[in-house]
């Protein structure tokens, strides 16, 4: 069972992804804004959706434009900003209940036109975004900013990517920086608005039941004359570490938190990417992988610990918290499990259990509104072809050799410990 | 075979049931076209029940803080093989996890679902303890805790709970402390496997694109011998009184800004079943009209930039405690707390207004049918409510029985600022 699909092109870098299907009570329309990920536009572009969300040019208030999607039988709204390697997207989503269970035909029409006046028609003042908006969602920024410390484990992943890519745009904090909002005014944050709008390649997906009127009526109301749009370069993927690094950060925690980058060097548009996702899965993928075995069941060392991959910059991380006096043998173990993965001392179960575990949650994908259109922009990102059983059937072919081939590319590069040893 | 079917032509769902010799209920929501295929079995067990009468004895007991718990994490041991890698060799993700209320053991899969089913119910059913994969787990069981203890919002939510109840077990972490499950043996954790475990305890509930005839057939297989039972378990919660414990509760952590809870203790307790729903969605229907970001309040405190667009509330409660939460982060804990006493200061019908009622019944009615897209939404909503005797199904008709009336009174009853408590955690 294929997805039901089309692509409309609409403009210079923009495109319409129409995806039907008739399996949920709902329907998901999603806009998103693709950037290059670099310091002179993150804090900027993390700030352009709040402020959006605090009027647009009918309903001037973020109190009213809440009533309005409560209105539409409690749509949902929500807007996220993240990095796919170093691009940086900006995603603005509205998913609603199906009308045909509330005989309503008209919210289908009601909800496109409210998320899109949230994007397309802001409030503004003197060609401006109103001053007092972004003065006040530059405070609520730099306090969600702050709070990254809160979570600790995330905190800790950060900081070894912030670390190890020191020279790679990848290490720029999605959300932004502190001291990069003192100079942000209504101004020149409606300039940047602006250039999103203009130079963004921008990617439309409406996923749920629909029929021509409404496929028109999105061709029509998003089709755009502009100029091309910005070139955003195929990330650079590190084979070789010059030098390993290792960071130790005191801070007031109870848990030692282990986060070890690796470099892979294998580029996801090598053939040999998929040995190497099957390879981390062995190694730190799930309960059945050689690090929960070792490091938590054989040792009792941790309660979490686990590997995986990050797509467009070729990484694997390997996280784990510990107590803070066991961090040498717990790096001693993780080292020997990835020795033993590039021995090849792994079962023909073990590779047929990460297949199975790789293809379970690739076809769960069908399930969910949402996956569904992350699946297809991701294809886009990465100019891939493949529908999901053809992702499936490459992981099938997945040979031993393949799995060592790709993990003795592995190479330590950066292990960070958050360490709250008194 | 007696089945039992119940339809909702509205929202175009139909629940299936069956019970077993053994007393096991059966329930099944068919999911056509769906690819993920979900299962999960609960037993009526979690962290509160931690004083009861074990099974075939007839003094109550006290057990360590964190035993449920402790026992989710044995059951995954067998004698054999891995239970893990059973699962995945199958292609099926399985895990557990352990409330205040209940212990549930889930897997979701694309493919074999039958044989995972009774892979489900046999490693639960089958418990193998030994003193050395007891004490094995005390050491992963005691990072999993001082995970939790780094993490702040974990913190201010239980200090919370901590200051609302006197000797409710609710105040107590679910985990347990690390000193509490040093104490645990083999010999207490299978007196609480015995006593919670079986059949008539416990619920299974399927959801996919499945057969139910077959189900029942895998499951009677599968299933280990038990005589039906209508004894209940007796389980003991001391006194709790209709008073708070502590005002104000504060704690200093690495965090950016301060975290704050502010609690307001249920006193109309004892209620299960549709009253106990109806209750539930009253609770929270005010709290939304007014700590949402389509309330008057809401927008007010975010505007002076007391709050951010993480501020919320909701009401949650069972049978024996409730509560209703307000939760966000700001550099002035205290003057939101004055905030909302000065709110609820004012009466009812200041605060709350029909039109807004009408438009949050149909915001709600419009989320529900929405959950209906997610088989873990259906699994765990439909498996919590069943134990409090509560069909989700019958969720619609109960939220549009409600009326303006009913939102009036509740609010007058239940937000007083003598069973109100201010948790906050400050950064160090």
């Amino acid at each position: 069972m294929e997805f039901n699909n089309k692509r409309i092109k609409l403009g210079n870098g923009i495109y319409l992804n129409m995806i039907h299907t008739d399996k949920f009570k709902s329907n998901l329309l999603s806009y998103y804004f693709i950037r290059p990920l670099n310091r002179e536009e993150v804090t900027m572009n993390s700030l352009v959706p709040l402020v959006l969300k605090r009027g647009t040019k009918d309903i001037n208030t973020s109190i009213e434009i809440e009533k309005e999607f409560e209105s539409l039988c409690g749509a949902n709204y929500s807007s996220s900003v993240n990095k796919r390697g170093e691009r940086h997207v900006i995603r603005f989503t509205v998913e609603w209940a199906n009308g045909q269970y509330l005989s309503d035909t008209s919210l289908n029409y009601r909800v496109i036109d409210l998320l899109r006046s949230i994007i397309y028609d802001p409030y503004t003042e003197n060609g401006a975004f109103k001053k007092e908006y972004v003065e006040q969602e530059k405070e609520n920024h730099k306090i969600r900013i702050e709070s990254k410390i809160n979570d600790k484990r995330s905190y800790a992943i950060n900081r070894c990517i912030e670390e190890m890519c020191k020279y790679e745009n990848f290490s720029i904090y999605p959300l932004g920086y502190v001291e990069d909002l003192g100079t942000i005014d209504e101004n020149n944050l409606y300039i940047q608005y602006k250039k999103l709008l203009d130079t963004s390649q921008i990617e439309i997906f409406y996923v749920g039941n629909f029929d021509e009127d409404i496929e028109s009526y999105l061709v029509n109301k998003n089709k755009i004359d502009r100029e091309n749009v910005v070139d955003i370069k195929r990330e650079n993927i590190i084979v070789s570490v010059k030098q390993k690094n290792l960071i130790n950060e005191k801070l007031d925690v109870n848990q030692g938190k282990i986060v070890i980058g690796y470099r892979t060097g294998i580029p996801f548009e090598d053939k040999l990417y998929n040995g190497l996702l099957i390879a981390n899965d062995i190694l730190g993928g799930g309960p059945n992988s050689k690090l929960f075995n070792n490091v938590r069941e054989k040792e009792s060392l941790a309660y979490y610990v686990s590997s995986t991959i990050i797509k467009y910059k070729s990484i694997m991380l390997v996280d784990a918290g510990i107590e803070f006096a066991n961090y040498h043998k717990t790096v001693d173990i993780i080292n020997k499990q990835l020795e033993e993965l590039k021995a090849g001392n792994f079962t023909e179960d073990d590779i047929e259990i990460s297949k199975k575990a790789i293809k379970t949650s690739t076809e769960s994908i069908r399930d969910s509104i949402f996956l569904i259109s992350e699946f297809f922009l991701s294809q886009i990102l990465a100019k891939d072809s493949r529908n999901l059983e053809g992702m499936i059937s490459d992981f099938d072919k997945v040979t031993r050799e393949d799995i060592i081939k790709a993990a003795s590319n592995i190479t330590i590069d950066t292990i960070y410990f958050m360490n709250g040893e008194k | 075979m007696i089945l039992n079917t119940i339809v909702n032509d509205r929202i175009n769902e139909k629940i299936l049931s069956h019970e077993l010799d053994s007393g096991l209920k059966i329930f099944f929501m068919p999911k056509p076209g769906f690819v993920k295929k979900y299962a999960v079995f609960t037993t009526n067990y979690g962290s509160i029940d931690n004083e009861f009468i074990p099974i075939g004895e007839d003094k109550p007991l006290e057990v360590p803080e964190g035993i449920a718990h402790f026992l989710e994490h044995k059951l995954f041991e067998e004698e054999e093989a891995n239970i893990f890698d059973k699962f995945s060799k199958l292609g099926a993700y399985v895990n557990a996890s352990t409330s205040f209320n209940q212990t549930s053991y889930l897997f979701y899969t694309t493919e074999y679902f039958y044989e995972c089913l009774e892979l489900l119910v046999r490693f639960v059913q089958s418990p193998f303890l030994t003193d050395e994969n007891v004490e094995k787990e005390k050491g992963i069981i005691a990072q999993e805790i001082k995970m939790y203890e780094d993490n702040p919002k974990w913190r201010v939510f239980f200090n919370c709970l901590k200051a609302m109840y006197v000797n409710h077990p609710i105040k107590i972490d679910i985990a347990g402390t690390v000193d509490s499950i040093n104490t645990i043996t083999k010999e207490l954790l299978y007196k609480a496997y015995n006593t919670f475990y079986h059949p008539s305890n416990m619920v299974l509930f399927i959801v996919g694109d499945l057969s139910f005839e077959k189900i029942i057939e895998t499951v009677k297989k599968a299933e280990k011998k038990y005589e039906k039972t209508d004894l209940t378990v007796e389980r003991i919660f001391k006194n709790e009184p209709k008073k708070i414990n502590q005002k104000i509760i504060e704690e200093k952590m690495f965090v950016s800004t301060p975290l704050f809870y502010i609690g307001f203790k249920d006193y109309n307790l004892g209620i299960e079943g549709k009253e106990g729903v109806k209750k539930d969605i009253i609770t929270n229907m005010i709290l939304d009209l007014l700590f949402t970001p389509s309330s008057e309040f809401f927008n007010e405190l975010y505007n002076e930039g007391l709050i951010d667009s993480n501020f919320g509330a909701y009401y949650t409660g069972k049978k024996t405690y409730g509560h209703s939460l307000i939760i966000g982060q700001s550099d002035e804990p205290e003057k939101i707390y004055e905030k909302v006493i000065e709110l609820f200061g004012k009466s009812p019908e200041e605060n709350l207004k029909v039109e807004d009622f009408e438009r949050l019944k149909k915001k709600n009615l419009g989320n529900f049918l929405m959950g209906f897209n997610s088989v873990e939404f259906i699994a765990n909503n439909f498996v919590d409510l069943y134990f409090d005797k509560f069909n989700l199904l019958d969720y619609l008709d109960v939220l549009e029985s409600i009326n303006f009336e009913d939102l009036i009174q509740r609010y007058k009853e239940h937000f007083t600022t003598d069973n109100m408590v201010l948790s906050i955690v400050r950064p160090t």
